[in-house]
């Protein structure tokens, strides 16, 4: 479980949380009553909020972060250190056994029959060795570490390979069209996973595989239709989320108006203010 | 040793008798009590043998002695298989391995005091904020239980319910370039050299 926490800090989220569900307080009072009521009954029987399942697929980093400053400070240091307190490899005696024989076939009463391991073969020397290996290296060309267009198209599950990207679909909600993680309504008789991952696998034209962390929902967020809408028994509906991973890297790219892979920092630019403020607490982005 | 006395007496016999025809029941030696009773020799008169019954118990004892002792001495632990890790090579001994250290000027030594306290600073605040973000992502999780625990049971009751399917689970973590597509590696073969013990 979380490490425990300073004193100064308990306290200090005693007072978030409740902050945060005396927010919902209309519709805990307005919904108590009917609870109260009808909590015998069957599930989903007569509950006036429509039970949606959403999945948060996330594509998990595929390189490594650039270091901070002081991270790069750390590691020269570190480096340093480790390289001052070891002992002389193999290889660094090779190099030091070659120079001295260097040295010694430069005096001028060398004699070669005093060597004694070299005399008819032939010799590669260490400072050979080492330069066959760069010379390896640079023969090899690796891929780029940022493929240069992060800015570009955000439907491109390519671009910022070194954070976790979001899924987000533009989909119809009542009259707006409105960014949201892809969601769909419960059916009697399946469990919220199913639904979720019904969510996924019927979004159009995309055919992503994800792995599903876990039965239980990482987040949920409930919302009033407006008032127009609100039939007897419907008041509004609760969305609960669930995390997923994708699992196969290779897919077609996804079309550019309805889709988007999106980091935590842009999620601001694409979600609604109260929706962003739910989902952003079960997104991690360490 | 009975026969042996008999044939002796037969060829002494034969001898005497071959020299002297006359003779019947004359006694050579005192050996012989009569001629016709040759096989009555002393050493046969005298009690039988005794067969000693302690004997074959004895000699049991003595094996069942025997072989525990040699069972004793087998008893030997097995050897202990030796954790490579553990164990320092000798090079690690050598002198000639031995690197020059560099002598640090102070303000070398001060900065590097004040980088890892720094170091020891960035750490906690990064561990700090990971706390966090993890509180706030269980405080979530519970919160939506809760709320599905008021709509219905049954959804609650599967979700909360163990996901078996989940493991074993796998995912290749970020490396420092990415994959690269059309790469075919090198084919090579490598010697394993794992020194491989069995008890």
């Amino acid at each position: 479980m979380a490490a425990p926490f300073t004193r100064v800090f308990r306290p200090f989220w005693r007072i978030i949380t409740t902050t945060t569900s005396s927010r919902g307080v209309r519709n805990v009072s307005y919904t108590s009553q009917q609870w109260s009521a009808q909590n015998v009954k069957t599930a989903g029987a007569a509950s006036p909020w429509a039970l949606h399942g959403a999945v948060c697929v996330q594509r998990l980093p595929v390189v490594s972060q650039d270091r901070s400053p002081i991270e790069e400070e750390f590691m020269e240091l570190m480096s340093k250190m480790e390289f001052e307190r070891s002992l002389l490899a193999d290889h660094e005696l090779k190099l030091l056994d070659d120079a001295a024989r260097m040295s010694r076939k430069q005096e001028e009463d060398y004699d070669s029959d005093e060597e004694e391991d070299y005399r008819d073969k032939e010799i590669v020397t260490a400072q050979d060795l080492e330069d066959i290996w760069e010379q390896k290296l640079k023969e090899f060309q690796p891929a780029l570490r940022s493929q240069g267009n992060d800015q570009k198209e955000a439907s491109s599950s390519e671009r910022c390979l070194a954070d976790s990207l979001i899924l987000l679909v533009k989909k119809d909600v009542g009259s707006q069209k409105l960014w949201l993680l892809p969601q769909i309504q419960w059916q009697m008789g399946e469990t919220l996973r199913q639904t979720a991952e019904r969510a996924l696998a019927s979004l159009p034209g995309a055919d992503l595989k994800a792995t599903f962390l876990g039965n239980a929902p990482c987040g949920f967020y409930k919302y009033k239709y407006p008032k127009d809408i609100q039939k007897e028994g419907s008041v509004g509906a609760k969305v609960f989320f669930f995390k997923a991973v994708l699992s196969s890297h290779k897919h077609l790219p996804l079309e550019n108006n309805s889709f988007a892979w999106v980091k935590k920092d842009e999620l601001q630019d694409f979600l609604k203010p109260e929706y962003l403020k739910q989902v952003r607490r079960f997104i991690m982005a360490l | 040793m009975a026969g042996i006395v008999c044939r002796t007496a037969s060829r002494i016999i034969s001898s005497q008798a071959s020299c002297s025809s006359s003779v019947v029941a004359v006694r050579h030696s005192h050996w012989f009590t009569s001629m016709l009773s040759l096989k009555t020799s002393v050493p046969l008169r005298a009690e039988p043998k005794k067969k000693k019954k302690v004997d074959p118990r004895r000699e049991i004892m003595m094996k069942e002695r025997l072989k525990k002792k040699l069972k004793k001495l087998e008893r030997v632990p097995p050897e202990m298989i030796p954790i490579e890790d553990f164990i320092t090579s000798a090079k690690s001994f050598d002198d000639t391995r031995v690197r020059e250290a560099p002598e640090l000027s102070f303000e070398e030594s001060e900065r590097r005091a004040l980088l890892l306290k720094e170091w020891s600073r960035y750490k906690r605040s990064q561990h700090q904020t990971e706390m966090l973000v993890i509180q706030e992502a269980l405080e979530a999780q519970t919160q939506a239980l809760e709320e599905l625990k008021l709509e219905s049971e049954e959804l609650y009751k599967a979700a909360v319910s163990p996901d078996t399917d989940i493991f074993p689970f796998q995912h290749d973590g970020p490396c420092y370039t990415p994959p690269l597509t059309s790469y075919e590696a090198p084919e090579g073969k490598y010697n394993d050299i794992t020194r491989v013990y069995t008890q």
